[in-house]
């Protein structure tokens, strides 16, 4: 007995160690500081720029700001094909539990707090050891604004939490600690920090640049520039931010880094990536051990449904784009009367006179794909044309037999860069701080510079026999030939044009309420489209509540209430 | 007087004659060592290895035939010589040895609350996992699994003990501690299953055993016994639960009725569509009408696609994936036993072809059991040993059954050259679901398991022992598959990929036990004292690659691939090491007394927290063996009353909950989920390998400590009439404290926002009773009704504010705490508007109109929103029960088998799809829709068909829950011994049955779907009719 009770207690002895188990292939926290873990850690927050993906996509904000701007459709197979969308497009149906409003705020969260950690990473870095400090700061507070920025045009009041912020303490930040103008400068804060010591030039094409850092900052102050009151209305502009806009693009502009591309084209074809024009733009790639590759899956339904592709039909032009286009005998765009006429509706552009924009960005019938003349595009490829009409979105997407195309069944969509701001944005952002200074005449070269390559942006719109795929006819605006250049209808030509050449880029909706006009806008949009197409019934936008999304119930429900709905929720 | 008897004596003796027989068991089989005697007499002979008496007795004597755990049966001695005795398990029996962990104890001196399950009537039910055929038969037991073949089975112990993590309950294998179920254990090894459901029988398993332990002990050899077993068994099963999905015809007439709706009172009123417009496919003759409109006539094309390869079709895609289909079993068993030692050899083979096509699973299993005896019994060395191998089919089974339903009639099976038909323009980007499963008929997953208990037991002393076991449970799978390319309809891959995965779960556990059992005058103790150490671990990698050049199953190899080669692995490991020591006192057989201390540790808490203590005792007072009890002692043959209180351990959460973790995650499938990913092309090249960091994968929680789960029991056992009724009844109270919860967090955290943490507390009160009767009618005819019922009340008493909101409620005004866990919160649905003055006098509801559900302003401030929630309805059954009834007349038995569940709503999932065309609206809808609500079908309470769900009719609402209440008759089984008829044939038993599972179903009206047991789309279970024999020689 006593040989067996001493064996019993050894055996208890030898095995109390066999409770210490290690984790496996997982590192803690405090292995991360490295120089090596900590740059490790930078990349994983670009990487989140873009971990995009068709239910959240924000970063080819098509559901947001397209959609939501009348540029769109949801397309699809009905109204009930992707309903959350369908809810933004009808905004009557909008409601505070929908499921991609929080998917989408969690997402760009996720953004934010990879900045965070990176962001703690760095600082706790000894300069000597880590030399790069100082840049990659710049390069990850860059990072946090944009998502910043993307939750705040989406959700207007959203928590601010940074680096200093320990995790236990994420849950006493309310949505409601920094009013709406003090999260602009917030997200001014990191922007600047950024332009200020961001280089140049990189030598990896995917790091963040001083000329991008401004730019974005420029963007940022522009938005806080129209001030909004409690209930989402614009009630006057910020001269000084003004200023600051039209300087910051000045120094964009006079880097001698960036410049138009000749064709308009170049901006949506893969093997321009990272050429003069783009000023950011979120890096996709194939064939780089990942499952599908890391594309544009925000853009994973916008493709056709012909053999080439396959699916899903998603991201339509409307009726109002489309005729947007149109050019009259003048050279410019009808202002005011171009949606009076349904020329998109009668499939007419032999005609009339349009702005070659239009086939660079809305896929048309009878009209090469993405200029392939071996696929010219039919109504028959949209989903569901019964309800959406028969055009398709063409920037995002790439022609079938170009190498950045991944199919990942059912889905598709391609490693060619998305451009989150480019050059032709700096100049009509410059043009509008110009012209709500007053100075509409110095706007006047800049929204000409980005018409006068437009207009010659025609070689690639052929149809197979070598003819023009629509008839173009552009100018650029001439006071006192085809124009009077006031500030108010200056104002109008630039929201125009901003229009025009950003279409379907997911910017429209956001320009809308920043100007303050989105409720008039949607609404007189709905009551023409529809009697255009019989989706749209219900659709109205709520002046003072659908300015933005509301907070996730599911957000406030965590917060125990401590997040604040937005107004008219 | 007496001279004249003793008289007699030489007369009666001179006519004494050998009398033989045989004594088998309830089965059939010989009874070795059964005791027959001369009643009055001393005469008595015991049975040899083969169940054969011979004993002198007279004509007019009567033979008393009893052996343990049988009913007694006494037979007079007529003209023949050869007799045939078959005994009765008793019903109750008080003898009988119950496995109690780690030791037996008799069943009367059990203080705990423990069901025995009578394998005998569960032995021939094809389920193919011994714990499905549980279901019902156990009180406080509830099994809940679909019909997919060797598919995930819930069982639990009076309610669920816990909430974020596993509330399965510990498995214990002849000694083996797991708690992975009992589908790879071949049924017809098992000799019996012991339910352990109150602390007092669990807490010496302690850890883990706070949901109850499941003993399973399998067939050894019997001391002078051998025989050959084989049983055979053919079924066909029927798939008997669809729903009734509209024709080609029938969803054209939906879509116009639900785009006139929309045209005359919905969305579209002021701007209307013609049907014929907005359909791809169907065009419509009609009056154009709004305020009469009439569908004369459905135009459907020829072809449904514009290049003409598919032609329109009428596809009952439910006759399509299904088939009628056999499933066959084979048990070859074998056991002998000398005083030496004994072995038990068997070989099971079970082929399931599955009512879904291709779905086929085929399982082979083998045991060994052997022991050997050394000093004269004093050293017993043994393994339990079992394999098991299973080739399964590896189908989208869930995407199939729910295709079925929702895949559009009109789509042909195949295009006109043989291809694949599939979806075209309007319709749900969904798959062809028998292309679904004729290119995955390729891909089986192996899966095999070896489960292995080396023991050897010493008496040290008489009475003390000590015993070592050493166990090995491995499990692994490996999985080759190959994905083709198609084309269907618009879907279409040109990927060719093969994937390969290996993984295993290993469990090593090495038991010490030291028990001591003594008498002394009229007490009775039993000492046990114990150590077990547990180490699990499991690691696994797969890779998968594509660019094959054939897609062929017999080419699809990893190294053939040739683009976009991956890899991943991982694993994870963990250890138990425990001290237990439990003693059982008896005094008289009438005063009973137990108490059972266990220390645990486990690797997944903190140094700080890594043990605990789980304590028990219980109590037992057997009533009918005191003296005052004596009169009445004819009608109440037993009574015990038991009392025990203790606590059990869960610690089911991850490996490694207390730490704060990074993972090097590069890339995560991107096609339906998120990108979870830290990789990024930094060089702006396009391509390549990415720098990639790492990403949070989870908060740590240093502090995490053991859930426990404290349980109060109070029972009674008791028997009537001889224990001819037999019964018992138990009340008891659970509750868990520092519940090891996940819960969902707040967005801005980011991912790795998830942490572990010990909160929540739950309360489970609940009542069950069996009873048992056995009554012989006649000579050839015996009657066994058993039944049981059982009540369960689940409600969470306590949640720590972090994880109010994972649960169903607002977090403020509607929290769970005092509920179940288990309750619907939502909207109520008052009917639907059918008056446009309804309509116009109603609270303001975004999307009301005609036709259109009306949900209640509940809180009256004229606006129907997301202040209008409530909770509305619980999943919870008030209560479950089973009735079992064996009629045995001659050589027949039949026996029924019912089990039910009252009370409960479940939320009925198919009624998107029966009630709507506006929540799938490029799917195939249900054949309700076509009662839906019109003006001029005013009666209906459906709501209008409409193409746009404007009104969020999908929201949680009472509308979707319905009555679970079901009563099934499981199992009916009617069997024929055939030993008399084959006498000249040297069988211990014959015996052939038909039987059938599932045969009748009864449910609610309020249930509108097909079957309320498995109220989502799901595998189904079928109907099983079964011929089978068994045979022993």
């Amino acid at each position: 007995m006593k040989k067996l009770s001493i064996a019993l207690l050894f055996l208890a002895t030898a095995c109390t160690k066999q409770l210490d188990k290690e984790p496996q292939g997982s590192v803690f926290t405090g292995s991360l500081q490295t120089p090596e873990n900590t740059d490790a850690m930078v990349i994983a927050a670009y990487s989140a720029l873009g971990n995009d993906h068709w239910s959240t996509p924000y970063t080819t904000m098509w559901a947001y700001g397209s959609v939501r701007g009348g540029d769109a459709y949801k397309g699809g197979a009905g109204t009930g094909d992707q309903p959350d969308v369908d809810a933004y497009e009808q905004f009557s149906s909008n409601r505070v539990d929908i499921g991609e409003s929080d998917g989408t705020w969690y997402r760009l969260y996720i953004g934010v707090a990879r900045c965070n950690t990176a962001l703690q990473l760095i600082e706790a870095m000894d300069p000597s050891a880590y030399p790069q400090q100082t840049q990659r700061l710049a390069e990850v507070r860059f990072l946090r604004a944009h998502f910043y920025f993307i939750l705040k045009v989406l959700f207007n009041h959203i928590p601010w939490i940074d680096e200093t912020i320990p995790k236990p303490e994420y849950d006493t930040i309310s949505n409601r600690s920094f009013s709406s103008d003090e999260l602009w400068s917030k997200i001014a804060d990191d922007f600047r920090f950024a332009a200020d010591n961001l280089p140049v030039t990189q030598t990896q094409a995917g790091r963040v640049t001083k000329g991008a850092a401004q730019a974005y900052l420029a963007k940022t102050l522009l938005y806080q520039a129209y001030t909004q009151d409690d209930n989402n209305n614009v009630t006057g502009t910020n001269q000084t931010l003004l200023a600051q806009v039209n300087t910051l693009c000045d120094s964009v502009i006079n880097s001698g880094q960036y410049s138009l591309f000749a064709d308009f084209a170049d901006n949506f074809l893969s093997q321009f990536d990272n050429g003069p024009e783009s000023v950011f733009a979120i890096q996709f790639s194939k064939a780089d051990q990942t499952p599908e590759g890391r594309v544009d899956a925000g853009a994973g339904l916008d493709y056709p449904m012909d053999a080439e592709y396959g699916c899903c039909g998603f991201h339509q032009p409307s009726y109002d784009l489309v005729n947007a286009f149109q050019t009259g005998s003048d050279g410019l765009p009808l202002l005011d009367t171009y949606n009076g006429s349904n020329v998109a509706g009668a499939g007419d552009f032999k005609t009339s006179t349009f702005d070659p924009r239009l086939d660079h960005t809305v896929a048309i019938p009878g009209h090469p794909y993405k200029y392939q003349h071996n696929l010219i595009f039919q109504s028959a490829y949209c989903r569901d044309p019964a309800t959406y009409n028969g055009f398709m979105s063409l920037k995002e997407v790439v022609a079938y037999n170009d190498p950045t195309f991944v199919k990942y069944p059912p889905f598709m969509s391609s490693s060619k860069n998305w451009q989150v701001i480019r050059y032709a944005d700096v100049l009509l952002m410059k043009a509008e701080a110009l012209i709500e200074m007053g100075q509409q005449d110095l706007a006047l070269p800049l929204i000409n510079q980005v018409r006068t390559r437009a207009a010659a942006s025609t070689a690639l719109l052929t149809q197979p026999d070598g003819s023009a795929t629509s008839n173009y006819g552009m100018t650029t605006y001439q006071p006192g030939v085809n124009c009077t250049w006031t500030q108010d209808y200056a104002r109008k030509a630039l929201r125009f044009e901003r229009r025009l050449e950003f279409a379907m880029e997911g910017y429209h909706f956001f320009d809308l309420v920043r100007w303050g006009v989105a409720a008039d806008v949607i609404n007189t949009y709905f009551a023409t489209e529809k009697g255009r197409t019989p989706h749209l019934g219900s659709a109205h936008f709520t002046k003072n509540r659908d300015e933005y999304l509301p907070i996730p119930q599911n957000q406030i429900n965590y917060s125990k209430g401590l997040y604040k709905q937005n107004p008219g929720w | 007087m007496l001279g004249c008897l003793i008289l007699l004596l030489p007369n009666i003796h001179a006519q004494s004659r050998p009398v033989t027989g045989t004594v088998t068991d309830e089965d059939g089989k010989p009874l070795a060592g059964a005791t027959v005697q001369v009643n009055g007499t001393k005469t008595t002979v015991t049975t040899d290895d083969q169940g054969r008496f011979s004993i002198e007795a007279v004509k007019g004597q009567t033979l008393k035939i009893s052996f343990v755990g049988d009913q007694p049966m006494e037979i007079l001695v007529g003209n023949k010589t050869v007799y045939s005795v078959q005994l009765k398990a008793q019903a109750g029996n008080m003898n009988e040895v119950v496995i109690t962990g780690y030791t037996a104890e008799k069943k009367k001196d059990l203080t705990g609350a423990v069901s025995v399950v009578k394998m005998s009537e569960i032995q021939n039910i094809p389920d193919g996992n011994p714990v499905k055929a549980l279901q019902g038969r156990v009180p406080g037991m509830t099994v809940t699994s679909d019909g997919s073949l060797n598919g995930a089975v819930t069982v639990r112990m009076r309610g669920q003990t816990t909430l974020n993590i596993s509330s399965d309950p510990l498995y214990i294998i002849d000694g083996i501690p797991t708690q992975r179920g009992l589908q790879e254990i071949n049924q017809d090894d098992v000799e019996s299953i012991q339910v352990l459901k109150d602390a007092s029988a669990a807490t010496i398993y302690g850890s883990r055993a706070a949901a109850g332990v499941v003993i399973v002990t399998t067939k050894s050899g019997k001391n002078g016994v051998k025989h050959i077993d084989f049983d055979a068994s053919t079924s066909l099963q029927l798939y008997t639960t669809k729903i009734h999905v509209l024709n080609t015809e029938q969803h054209a007439k939906a879509y116009w009725q639900a785009v006139v709706n929309d045209d005359r009172f919905g969305p579209n009123v002021s701007n209307p569509y013609d049907p014929s417009v907005t359909n791809g496919i169907f065009t419509y003759d009609w009056n154009h009408d709004y305020t009469n409109p009439v569908l004369n006539k459905i135009n459907i094309p020829e072809y449904i696609d514009a290049a003409h390869t598919m032609k329109a079709s009428n596809t009952n895609w439910f006759n399509e994936v299904s088939h009628p289909s056999i499933l066959q079993q084979y048990n070859l068993s074998l056991s002998n036993g000398t005083a030496n030692g004994t072995s038990f050899l068997s070989v099971s083979y079970r082929d399931d072809q599955g009512i879904i096509k291709k779905t086929r699973s085929q399982k082979v299993t083998v045991r060994a059991n052997l022991d050997y005896n050394f000093f004269n019994g004093r050293l017993k060395v043994g393994e339990d040993l079992t394999g098991s191998y299973f080739k399964d089919a590896q189908l989208p089974i869930g995407d199939i059954v729910s295709l079925s339903i929702i895949e559009n009639p009109v789509i042909p099976v195949h295009t006109v050259d043989g291809g694949w038909g599939g979806p075209v323009a309007g319709m749900d980007d969904r798959h062809n679901p028998v292309r679904l499963i004729y290119d995955n008929d390729q891909n089986n997953n192996n899966f095999a398991r070896v489960l292995s208990s080396t023991y050897a037991q010493l008496e040290l002393l008489p009475g003390l022992r000590f015993k070592t076991a050493f166990d090995v449970d491995y499990a692994g799978d490996y999985y080759r598959s190959l994905l083709k390319p198609y084309q269907s309809g618009f879907l279409s891959s040109t990927i060719t990929q093969v994937g390969t995965s290996f993984d295993y779960q290993g469990s090593l556990t090495w038991q010490n036990l030291l028990t001591y059992d003594v008498r002394f005058h009229q007490h009775s103790l039993n000492l046990l004292a114990g150590q077990e150490y547990i180490d699990n671990h499991n690691q696994n990698f797969n890779g998968s690659a594509q660019g094959l050049a054939l897609a062929d199953i017999n080419y699809a190899y990893l190294s053939e691939g040739t683009s976009n080669i991956l890899v991943n692995g991982g694993g994870e490991a963990d250890a138990l090491l425990s001290y237990f020591g439990k003693a059982n006192y008896s005094y008289q057989d009438k005063y009973l007394l137990s108490a059972t201390l266990r220390r645990d540790g486990s690797s997944k808490f903190g140094s700080n927290n890594r043990y605990a203590y789980f304590p028990a005792a219980s109590l037992g007072w057997r009533i009918s063996q005191e003296k005052f009890m004596l009169g009445t002692a004819k009608v109440l043959s037993d009574l015990k009353l038991r009392a025990s209180w203790g606590q059990t351990g869960n610690q089911s959460i991850p490996a490694y909950a207390t730490y704060s973790l990074y993972q090097s995650i590069y890339a995560t499938d991107l096609t339906w989920g998120q990108s979870a990913g830290s990789a990024y092309d930094i060089n702006g090249a396009g391509t390549g390998t990415l720098p990639s960091g790492f990403t949070s994968t989870q908060t740590g929680n240093p502090d995490l400590k053991w859930e426990t789960t404290t349980q109060t029991n109070v029972g009674i056992d008791f028997g009537l009439f001889n224990n001819a009724l037999t019964g018992a009844a138990d009340a008891y109270v659970k509750k868990t404290t520092n519940i090891l919860l996940n819960p969902p967090y707040l967005g801005v955290l980011g991912e790795g926002g998830n942490e572990w943490i010990n909160g929540a507390s739950l309360e489970n009160k609940g009542i069950e009773l069996s009873l048992s009767y056995t009554k012989s009618l006649s000579r050839d005819l015996t009657l066994t009704v058993s039944g049981n019922i059982a009540h369960n009340a689940l409600k969470i008493t306590y949640l720590p504010n972090d994880a109010i909101i994972g649960y169903p409620g607002n977090g403020t005004t509607y929290t769970i705490i005092g509920h179940s866990p288990n309750t619907y919160f939502g909207w109520v649905a008052q009917g639907i508007f059918k008056t446009e003055d309804e309509v116009n006098n109603s609270a303001t509801q975004p999307g009301k109109g005609l036709g259109r559900i009306r949900y209640a302003d509940l809180n009256n401030d004229g606006v129907v929103d997301n202040n209008d929630q409530e909770y509305i309805g619980k999943a919870d059954p008030d209560f479950t029960y089973g009735l079992n009834t064996t009629i045995r007349f001659k050589d027949f038995d039949f026996a029924f088998f019912f089990q039910g569940v009252k009370g409960g709503l479940v939320s009925n999932g198919f009624k998107y799809l029966t009630d709507f065309t506006s929540q799938a609206p490029g799917s195939n809808w249900g054949s309700r829709v076509l009662s839906a609500w019109t003006p001029e079908n005013p009666g209906s309470n459906i709501p209008a068909l409409t193409m746009t769900n404007n009104n969020n009719e999908g929201r949680s609402s009472t509308y979707y829950l319905e009555s679970g209440s079901y009563l099934k008759l499981r199992n009916v089984e009617l069997g024929y011994n055939l030993k008399n008829a084959l006498s000249r044939y040297k069988f211990y038993k014959a015996r052939i049955y038909v039987q059938a599972a599932n045969l009748l179903r009864f449910k609610s009206k309020s249930f509108t779907g097909p079957d309320p047991e498995i109220p989502g789309s799901a595998y189904p279970i079928p109907l099983i009719a079964t011929l089978g024999v068994n045979l022993t020689f």
